[in-house]
């Protein structure tokens, strides 16, 4: 394996993307698009009892509303160990407020809308519990994460912290709107979507639709923001398929914002209490940690790996973990980037900061005393940890060694209270099987398909990065088809596992392209680049197809990828476990008498094994760090629990961090590839990005104030 | 949205007389910020449009002799960006680009941002019929009363309506004493502009006092030497687009370190741009210490009476007050 640092490259789509000239799903024209909207319900919970739908006919330009008979019922569910059922289509049924009840399809966006608004259903509305610790909310315990024995340990402990923690129901918000054009023809449905899983979309479309799923092909070439809101099935997909096959031509729904609030899914309302402890040298020895958040009645997301990552920040041999859904009358919560962390880590790296000052030590030096090389819940060796490299450097770069130790202690001129934090992060390193076909051609074209989605993230980017390194190819023809099910067999590209599904296989393609060329030439020299070379020899083409597949993993996953399995290896590997890990640094200004609390730099350094796409890894971490100031100092969804649904629900009152909040970010890599990983010693990176800036936050608040924020999101009212 | 007929005269009057043969379903639109807003979420329901961007020279912005006119139809970027302005009357331009976001300020008419209508999420959301308002729905209820009222007002309150005006320019020219100049079918007319406002009472469907068909065509400031010695101070969520938790429009007329003179009007804390004659009178005379500007502002926020989740704006707005109190003192020094 080489380890060279990869070279500075632009984003290959960047161009294109400030023309406005990528096309997004919505951005697809089609003769004849029909266009949809969703009609939903205005109770929280009971039954529709009435849908007339002849107001909405007799708007100009409706063409038909699908109602709940339209739709076959539910197929069986796959069992325990099947995917996940597909979302339901229309039903009469109502398990929350704003659920679709019809779709009315019409000849304009206006007359769809018109016609939507015409529709008025009836409801038998019943009691429902909407939030947390609403009146019918149901507990429900999952499964424990344990590593030795907490409780004695936690009787032993010298010095202990207890405390609770809660992070608020929280929606993502991509700029890009929820969109599926569904077409059928010739037999046919072709669904565009912005998805960060096709193969999820046609699985979940053929079960609720009760199809084949080989007739189905779902297309998601750029995505405008996904954060997970986009990996799961969505509800409008099989909807307006079904509009496009019972009236025959193409159909397009944009959701509106505030239908998306919701039917998409959320980072849900959660509460951590943990207790640590550590024995008199100062060595964290026990964690008992319970977290418990919102759940739909049926969801599925679950509580137990909010301790995926704490359970694995130190080397506490002690830790008993326990989780328990609370389950209300609301739409199912899902993954939000840095889907338990976010909360957790900022509950747990709280946690670690109370402990650190109760005990008198410098947070940064108390953190890397606390090392590990072992995954506590596994007993296996940890593949990489550079953990301490992070904190290190990230000490360094900030100039961590002047910061005065007592709360309240760094104060401006001008009164303003100064506040260092700091706090770390690891999230799971994973990594899907792959297919590739890579064809380069004596035309000067190259196109190499695979799976993955692009996000925005830079998942293209990080794939020619390797491919022109390796390959004397014309840049500006090299085509990159990803997302996309009649391309190659396709996973969900989500967890930051995308560039070790995608790189990797790769590389390989590179390395069985040269040997193909090479094989070819059979040992004469021609001049040119390979597409020169090619013309040279009369071949109009090179194709080669290549695969992998996991630590562990073998033809079996590659079969599963093929039919639509959901395969993705790690953390946990046979031998071993591979973590990714960041620590952040942070400085809060909080004004004297009106309490803003600003944030004019931050410095993050992560380890994410070999960096292969330096400027796009770059801003994945920056992009964290803003989505995590955002989190802890401004998102929240309000509910009112007499009524549920979700008050806030625009760009407008749903307040996100704007550019004018944010300050310097510094971003570093350790840059050090993982020996085990996989072969290009990369590790994930765009959720672990996120990880721990939310606490350092806190925990500078803390530093700069001497109060304890346990509570997100923080605002004024909390420091006047 | 129900369909509307669209008009777009050339003149004041023609708009006038348009408005009143259309008759009461009829509403003026200029930037559209607001009403296009409201109409596409189902709260504003007009059966005719009146678009009065056409007209020819209503958009003046006058800076000379003894007052500042402002045309009805100037942009709120172009009286914020007016160089007289930034320099003379701080208050004035902070007021305008401190509120919304540089695109909406571009569309956006000084005139129709006095009629800018309230955020309460409760008012915005549910023209389904999930959430009663009295305001959208005269009779229905009040669901913010016992609700999230985080961002509700602390003055000026009914048991029919907590709904905060939502405004910042309003704030500084109820500050500065302004008047408007009101055309209508019974010909023009001045009104100061704290009397544009009504309080909701039982009536909070009832916001302005403009008569069916009346459009303002002007706002008008009095020239004063607390120009110079103002600042119109926001706290608010985030660093900018967003509406105030609380703001102070203040100008300050000082003698050397005494206040002769104190105009304080509060944002995000009430239901109409609300002035604070106690913090005023309490000035007066006094040297600005701050500990007089903190008591200033208390006794601006004494008779505040806020919800459950709003208490914070009692405080928080008092040292908003205190802290402009000394941004304008500063001023008027320089």
């Amino acid at each position: 394996m080489s380890t060279a640092p990869f070279p500075d490259r632009a984003r290959i789509d960047a161009f294109d993307k400030v023309r406005g000239a990528t096309e997004y799903a919505a951005d697809i024209q089609f003769p004849g698009l029909l266009h949809a909207m969703t009609v939903t319900a205005r109770i929280a919970k009971g039954t529709m009892t009435e849908l007339s739908t002849d107001a909405a006919m007799r708007v100009p330009g409706v063409v038909r509303v699908l109602t709940p008979d339209d739709f076959p019922p539910p197929p069986p569910t796959g069992g325990e160990d099947g995917p996940p059922p597909p979302p339901p289509t229309l039903e009469k049924r109502i398990a929350y407020r704003g659920q679709p009840v019809a779709v009315v399809v019409a000849e304009t966006l206006e007359a769809a809308i018109a016609g939507a608004e015409a529709v008025r259903p009836n409801f038998a509305d019943e009691q429902f519990s909407c939030r947390i610790d609403s009146a019918g909310a149901e507990s429900e315990s999952t499964e424990d994460w344990t590593a030795g024995d907490a409780a004695e340990a936690m009787a032993g402990a010298a010095t202990a912290i207890e405390a609770t923690y809660e992070s608020p129901t929280q929606h993502h918000n991509p700029i890009e709107l929820l969109a599926t054009t569904a077409v059928w023809a010739d037999g046919r449905l072709t669904i565009h979507e912005c998805s960060q899983g096709v193969n999820v979309t046609k699985g979940s479309v053929a079960g609720a639709l009760h199809l084949d799923p080989a007739l189905i092909d779902v297309k998601s070439a750029y995505i405008g923001g996904g954060f997970g809101q986009k990996g799961l099935a969505q509800r409008q997909t099989a909807l307006v398929a079904h509009a496009a096959m019972l009236t025959g031509r193409p159909v397009k729904l944009v959701l509106p914002r505030g239908q998306i609030f919701h039917v998409a899914t959320y980072r849900p309302n959660s509460r951590h209490r943990i207790q640590l402890g550590a024995d008199a040298t100062g060595k964290m020895v026990a964690a008992r940690y319970h977290a418990e958040h919102e759940q739909s009645r049926t969801g599925f997301f679950s509580p137990a790996e909010y301790h995926e990552s704490p359970i694995r920040m130190y080397g506490i041999e002690n830790y008993l973990g326990t989780a328990a859904n609370i389950r209300i009358d609301r739409q199912a919560p899902g993954y939000m980037r840095a889907p338990h962390p976010q909360a957790s880590c900022f509950a747990f790296e709280s946690a670690v900061d109370e402990l650190a000052y109760k005990l008198d030590r410098d947070p940064v030096a108390f953190r890397i005393e606390n090392d590990t090389k072992v995954d506590p819940k596994t007993g296996h060796p940890l593949s990489s940890r550079l953990l301490n490299e992070c904190l290190t450097e990230g000490a360094r770069r900030f100039g961590w060694s002047r910061r005065s130790a007592a709360p309240g202690s760094m104060t401006a001129s001008d009164g303003t209270q100064i506040g260092w934090g700091v706090a770390a992060g690891c999230y799971p390193s994973m990594m899907p099987p792959a297919i590739a076909t890579l064809r380069i051609g004596a035309n000067g074209s190259t196109r190499f398909a695979t799976s993955g989605h692009e996000m925005g993230q830079g998942i293209r980017t990080a794939i020619a990065a390797v491919l022109l390194e390796g390959l004397d190819i014309n840049a500006d023809k090299l085509d990159i088809v990803i997302g996309d099910t009649t391309a190659a067999p396709q996973h969900m590209t989500a967890g930051s596992w995308g560039t070790a599904g995608a790189v990797p296989v790769a590389a390989k393609a590179v390395e069985r392209m040269r040997a193909a060329v090479s094989e070819l030439l059979a040992g004469r020299t021609v001049a040119g680049n390979l597409h020169r070379q090619l013309a040279t020899v009369r071949r109009p083409y090179i194709e080669i197809e290549v695969s992998q597949v996991g630590a562990g993993q073998n033809d079996d996953a590659l079969a599963q990828l093929r039919e639509g399995g959901f395969v993705v290896a790690g953390p946990e590997y046979p031998e071993f476990t591979t973590m990714s890990y960041i620590a952040h640094f942070v400085e809060v200004h909080i004004e004297l008498h009106t309490r803003r609390i600003r944030m004019p730099r931050v410095v993050s350094i992560a380890d994410c094994g070999r960096v292969i796409s330096p400027r796009t890894a770059a801003s994945q971490v920056r992009g964290g760090v803003v989505w995590a100031f955002s989190a802890a100092l401004r998102e929240a969804t309000e509910i009112d629990r007499r009524y549920g649904g979700y008050l806030n629900n625009d760009l407008a009152d749903y307040v996100v961090a704007v550019n004018a909040d944010i300050g310097e970010i510094e971003v570093g890599f350790v840059d050090q590839p993982d020996p085990l990983a996989n072969s290009m010693g990369l590790k994930g990176l765009g959720e672990v990005a996120m990880v721990g800036a939310s606490p350092a936050i806190a925990n500078a608040i803390f530093h700069a104030t001497g109060k304890r924020m346990r509570e997100l999101p923080i605002r004024i009212e909390h420091l006047l | 949205m129900q369909p509307f007929t669209y008009m777009r005269p050339t003149t004041a009057p023609d708009a006038v007389s348009a408005f009143a043969s259309a008759g009461a379903d009829a509403r003026y639109i200029a930037g559209g910020t607001t009403l296009y807003d409201l109409m596409k979420l189902n709260i504003e329901q007009p059966r005719h449009l009146i678009d009065i961007t056409a007209i020819a020279g209503l958009d003046k912005i006058e800076t000379d002799g003894d007052r500042l006119r402002f045309e009805a139809l100037a942009p709120m970027s172009a009286v914020a960006t007016n160089d007289v302005i930034i320099r003379d009357y701080p208050v004035l331009a902070e007021a305008l680009s401190k509120a919304a976001s540089q695109q909406l300020r571009n569309m956006a008419r000084v005139g129709g941002n006095l009629l800018q209508r309230t955020r309460c999420m409760y008012f915005r959301n549910g023209a389904d019929g999930v959430y009663p308002c009295n305001k959208r729905e005269p009779g229905s209820g009040c669901a913010a009363l016992r609700g999230l009222d985080r961002g509700q007002a602390v003055f000026g309150t009914s048991d029919a309506c907590t709904a905060v005006s939502p405004g910042d320019f309003p704030v500084a020219l109820v500050a500065m004493d302004a008047q408007l100049e009101i055309l209508g079918p019974a010909g023009s007319r001045t009104l100061p502009i704290g009397d544009l406002y009504r309080l909701p009472a039982d009536t909070p469907h009832l916001e302005f006092t403009l008569a069916p068909g009346e459009m303002i065509t002007a706002i008008v400031v009095p020239k004063t030497a607390a120009g110079r010695g103002s600042t119109y101070h926001k706290i608010r969520d985030r660093e900018s687009y967003a509406f105030a938790l609380a703001s102070a429009a203040v100008a300050l007329e000082m003698d050397g370190d005494q206040v002769s003179r104190a105009h304080i009007a509060l944002g995000g804390v009430a239901t109409k741009p609300w002035r604070a004659p106690e913090a005023e009178l309490k000035l007066a005379g006094q040297r600005l210490t701050p500990e007089v500007a903190l008591d200033a502002g208390r006794a601006a926020f004494s008779g505040a009476s806020p919800g459950k989740y709003n208490g914070f704006k009692v405080e928080l707005g008092a040292r908003t007050v205190a802290d402009a109190l000394l941004i304008a003192a500063e001023r008027s020094r320089s």
